[in-house]
């Protein structure tokens, strides 16, 4: 049974290895502040930012010029505001978001996001009474 | 409820509603009901039948669990009769269903809501108990106790009842006007009167668009079954651990414990195609977490049937054959957890709402391993003992909760969290502790040229390969327990970290099968692995001729994987002359070796055809000396913007987007957009219509269009098109009168019309005179139509305007004079308004992405299904001619 225990134990020390690495290396959920100053530490890991869109500012995707270049402006939860570049496509239901999670890091003056998962209110609740068909009559 | 009290009606306090179909709903809470008391009966004399075995408790549980099964079905089949009928009184039929949804999309409505998808595994584990009933001989009663007590809670995760703020379950038979009362305040219905509330919500929300796709119809039930059947070994291995029996589980748990791996395997694979064939991600595994979650059970239950297998054919390794049969069962009731409670919500695609049952889900788990830990003591006195000592655990804290006074619940609530998480963490130590004590194994040395001892070290790397997921995929609860703020691992972390774990799986895989259990003669494993190793090195080699794969890394997975294929394909060779009923191992193990080569050869060699250099920087700075700063901004640029007609080459393609073209598919529009491929080395063609469609409730879906061939995927994807661009208004609007067959050129200078020829048709409505006129404008041409309708009842006259964004131009026919009415010379006018603006070029941002050798994928899997099959039906055959 010797060498089974061996390899038993070896296991569970890469187990452990594995576990601890990965938690260690995993993105964290920051705001725009924290992301600012982390990124004077190691500028090159992503943090998770929650936020929402900024409705005052315009959207900028223009792809006759560009298809891979997104420009817009996010606020977070305690209310400070960023602008955020984006190297792929704008999001299809971006401005219906009401909740969106960046994956990136702060260029400083701007947010580099490598990825942008947007939340939109329908997708999980029922429609408001107000906008839903089963008041418009129908014969 | 406030809503309610509002309302105009109040004074009157019961309202009639009409045209309500009362009755179907009452019949179902009725069999459900049925389904929990039955449940609850055969539980109790199956378990009592245990205990003291007398033929009148038997019947009782049989004929109990006859009347379960058929409420089980009936309330199936009542709640299909709701969609069918399109009783949207009842909210379920509303929330998931509408009237357009053809009848095969009707049975997805059961798994887009919870309550539809606590059915279905209520409905599953029915079957399976009905066939255990005819099957499982002198471990009917324990078992199916077993099973019966998983069908008592389960089924009142769906009963619905209400006692007081207490609510146990959610009913799919509830009435809309009870889920939403504020749907009765609507405005239009002070006009019909709320009795009538029914004539305003004739139809429903409709399912989700992603689940209307063939692959939804059938990859949810069958992931459900395989969950279902993770129940079955679980209860063979406490029956056994209940009665003190030594080694008999093992057989019928082989068996339901292949199957399970079999069918949730094929579940899984079943989902990734579905999302590699309409989702945008452009893939089939994305370690999502609702994706790991079932991954998770896959994993442990194969671990467990390779440990079953040992223990059968040598009589080691009792204790961990149990654990990890029980483990899996108590990981399935944690997947579900996790993907039903909501708590994945922000890390997760998937996404499903709480409805407050993730609580209940919660106590199921914790129940379950309070019933092993109880059944892993040998003595009653101390079964005894822990059941009272685990019920005070349970018991106690909800009775504080609910006598201590508001103020101390903040207090009260993080003091128990960590009560409970030590008290849990002790349940399982002892339990763990209790199962190793009573099944020690009589310690004698494992060879090393023994089958069981490389087997058990492949379940063991699986159980590693394991751990990181379950790690990974669990940070959402530890976050929710300690506050942390921790981001689920991304798709590298667990690429980079699986890639090395999967590779002692495969190196077990090829060569285990080549040692005989208890001991092999040297000459034989020495002989049969190097002869795998020499022709797998040999076939890498020339596989890698065509892949080209590079890195170390991925070169070793691929020299295991082609391994694992040999290695088995030769211990197939060998066993020829031997009845093709001997296949199913190392056949299921194969087909995972040729999916494994397809898995890394799509992802390592996938090549994104419509990569771009060119773009703007992402905020470019320019300093002092003028040179510009990227900030270190390094990303590739996935997507090319492809005019209509203007043909682009990606890769070998030459690729023109052709137009696009709308269509209605069952209730919302859908836009397919024409992509005409060209191979410039083979000029073969091919045409792909990749689509978007504006849904009401989701918001704008893409759905990518893929082409098949044998050896490689072309896969697209539309991520934005020029119709979503903001419409720039037409302005400079003039009148002019213009002849028929005369060239002219408009006010605004910039436009001539030749209106060419008068076409005449009549429709329901009266006679439409559409003109046919070309228009030039910008060295643009086309021909445009607009129309007048007149009206035959009152003469009136309705023009309906064209438009032609390409060339910028509206036109309205606005009136017309005929001059001469001579047919022969047609000497008609017409009076033609025209706006005009900056022509729009229709143009796709397209993603394209050529993915080698996915089949392989999907035929690995093909033969993996193959293999269990064989099996089942080999282990099957083997036990009816024991008996």
């Amino acid at each position: 049974m010797k060498p089974l225990h061996i390899i038993l134990i070896l296991i569970a020390g890469i187990a452990i290895a594995a576990v601890v690495g990965m938690w260690d290396n995993t993105s964290r959920y920051v705001s725009f502040q924290e992301a600012d100053e982390l990124a004077k530490e190691n500028s090159s890991k992503n943090y998770h930012v929650v936020c929402k869109l900024s409705k005052a500012k315009p959207i900028q995707y223009d792809p006759q010029k560009d298809p891979n270049h997104l420009v817009f402006y996010a606020i977070d939860s305690l209310g400070f505001e960023k602008r955020i570049e984006f190297g792929q496509p704008k999001p299809q239901d971006l401005e219906r978001s009401e909740k969106i999670v960046l994956n990136g890091r702060s260029m400083g003056d701007f947010f580099y996001a490598e990825t942008i998962l947007s939340k939109c209110p329908s997708k999980y609740e029922d429609a408001p009474v107000k906008e839903h068909p089963a008041n418009i009559p129908r014969n | 409820m406030n809503l309610l009290t509002s309302l105009p009606n109040s004074t009157n306090p019961i309202i009639e509603f009409k045209n309500e179909w009362l009755w179907l709903g009452n019949l179902g809470e009725l069999f459900m009901v049925l389904m929990f008391i039955s449940a609850i009966v055969s539980a109790f004399f199956y378990f009592k039948n245990n205990q003291d075995s007398q033929f009148q408790y038997l019947k009782i549980a049989r004929l109990s669990l006859n009347i379960h099964a058929l409420s089980v079905i009936s309330v199936f089949g009542i709640l299909f009769a709701i969609i069918f009928f399109h009783r949207y009184e009842y909210y379920y039929a509303w929330r998931h269903s509408s009237n357009s949804l053809p009848v095969y999309y009707m049975i997805s409505c059961f798994w887009e809501g919870q309550e539809g998808s606590f059915l279905l595994w209520i409905f599953w584990n029915a079957i399976i108990a009905l066939i255990l009933k005819r099957t499982a001989g002198k471990w009917e009663s324990p078992v199916l106790a077993i099973i019966a007590f998983a069908q008592v809670v389960l089924s009142s995760m769906i009963l619905g009842f209400e006692i007081g703020d207490f609510k146990l379950g959610s009913s799919p038979f509830q009435l809309l006007r009870e889920e939403r009362p504020d749907f009765l305040n609507i405005p239009i219905l002070g006009s019909l009167g709320i009795d009538n509330y029914l004539q305003v919500f004739k139809d429903g929300n409709g399912l989700n668009k992603l689940l209307q796709n063939y692959w939804m119809v059938i990859h949810p039930p069958t992931l459900f079954l395989g969950f279902a059947l993770a129940i079955v070994p679980f209860a063979y291995s406490l029956s056994a651990l209940w009665n003190k029996e030594d080694r008999s589980w093992l057989i019928p748990s082989l068996i339901w414990g292949l199957a399970c791996v079999g069918i949730l395997g094929t579940g899984i694979i079943m989902g990734g195609f579905w999302a590699y064939e309409s989702l945008s991600f452009g893939g089939y595994w994305a370690w999502d977490p609702v994706e790991n979650a079932s991954l998770l059970p896959w994993l442990i239950m194969t671990s467990a049937v390779h440990m079953i297998i040992i223990s059968k054919n040598t009589g080691r390794h009792l204790f961990t054959s149990h654990l990890l049969t029980q483990l899996s069962f108590w990981l399935v009731l944690y997947a579900t957890f996790l993907t039903r409670s909501g708590i994945l919500g922000e890390s997760s695609v998937h996404s499903f709402t709480d409805l407050g049952l993730s609580g209940q889900l919660l106590i199921f788990l914790l129940v379950f391993i309070g019933i092993s830990t109880i059944a892993s003591f040998n003595s009653t006195v101390w079964r005894k003992k822990s059941s009272l000592i685990l019920t005070a655990l349970f018991v106690i804290p909800i009775i504080l909760a609910y006598t201590l006074p508001k103020s101390a619940h903040d207090a009260y609530s993080s003091g128990i969290k960590w009560l409970g998480i030590i008290a849990f963490l002790v349940v399982l130590v002892v339990f763990i502790w209790n199962l190793y004590k009573n099944n020690k194994n009589e310690i004698a040395d494992e060879h090393l040229s023994s089958r069981e001892f490389w087997i058990f070290l492949g379940s063991m790397f699986i159980i590693l390969s394991l751990i990181q997921i379950f790690a990974g995929t669990s940070i959402p609860v530890f976050n929710k327990l300690f506050g942390y703020k921790m981001a689920v691992p991304t798709e590298d972390d667990y690429n980079r970290i699986q890639l090395w774990m999967a590779m002692p799986i495969m190196i077990l895989m090829a060569v285990a099968q080549f040692f005989h259990f208890r001991e092999t003669p040297t000459a034989i494993w020495v002989k049969n692995i190097s002869i795998s190793m020499i022709t797998a090195l040999a076939v890498t080699i020339l596989l890698n001729l065509n892949f080209g794969i590079q890195g170390i890394e991925n070169l070793l997975f691929l020299f295991f994987a082609v391994w694992l294929v040999m290695g088995n394909f030769q211990i197939i060779w060998q066993r020829k002359k031997w009845r093709f009923m001997n296949w199913g191992a190392p056949l299921s193990h194969l087909g995972f070796g040729v999916l494994l080569v397809g898995v890394l050869v799509s992802s390592v060699n996938q090549n994104i055809l419509s990569t771009t250099k060119s773009g703007i920087a992402l905020a470019p700075e320019q300093d002092e000396k003028g040179k510009i700063d990227l900030k270190g901004v390094q990303f590739n640029r996935e997507n090319l913007l492809i005019y209509k007609n203007e043909p682009l080459t990606m890769g070998d393609y030459k690729v023109t987007y052709r137009g696009s073209k709308k269509g209605i598919i069952y209730d919302t529009l859908d836009e397919f957009f024409y992509l005409h491929f060209r191979n410039i080395k083979t000029g073969d063609t091919f045409m792909l219509a990749p689509k978007t469609q504006n849904n009401p409730k989701m918001g704008l879906l893409a759905e990518p269009s893929t082409k098949h061939f044998i050896h490689k995927d072309i896969f697209t994807h539309v991520n934005y098109h020029s119709g979503m661009d903001k419409k720039e208004p037409y302005s400079a609007f003039v009148s002019d009168t213009v002849v028929l067959g005369q060239r002219f050129t408009t006010s605004s200078g910039k436009c001539q019309f030749t209106p060419l020829q008068l076409l005449k048709s009549t429709d329901e409505k009266g006679l439409a005179l559409k003109l046919e006129i070309q228009v030039e404008r910008l060295g643009r041409k086309s021909l445009l139509y607009p129309t007048i309708l007149i009206n035959e009842k009152d003469g009136n006259l309705e023009s309906l305007p064209v438009e032609d964004e390409n060339l910028g131009v509206i036109l309205t026919l606005q009136n017309f004079k005929i001059d001469d009415p001579d047919p022969e010379k047609q000497k008609i006018s017409f009076v033609i308004q025209s706006g005009e603006k900056t022509p729009v070029r229709e143009y796709v941002v397209l993603k394209a992405v050529l993915f080698p050798w996915i089949n392989l994928v999907w035929f690995g899997t093909i033969i993996m299904v193959v293999g269990f099959v064989i099996a089942v039906t080999h282990r099957i055959q083997v036990q009816n001619k024991l008996k």
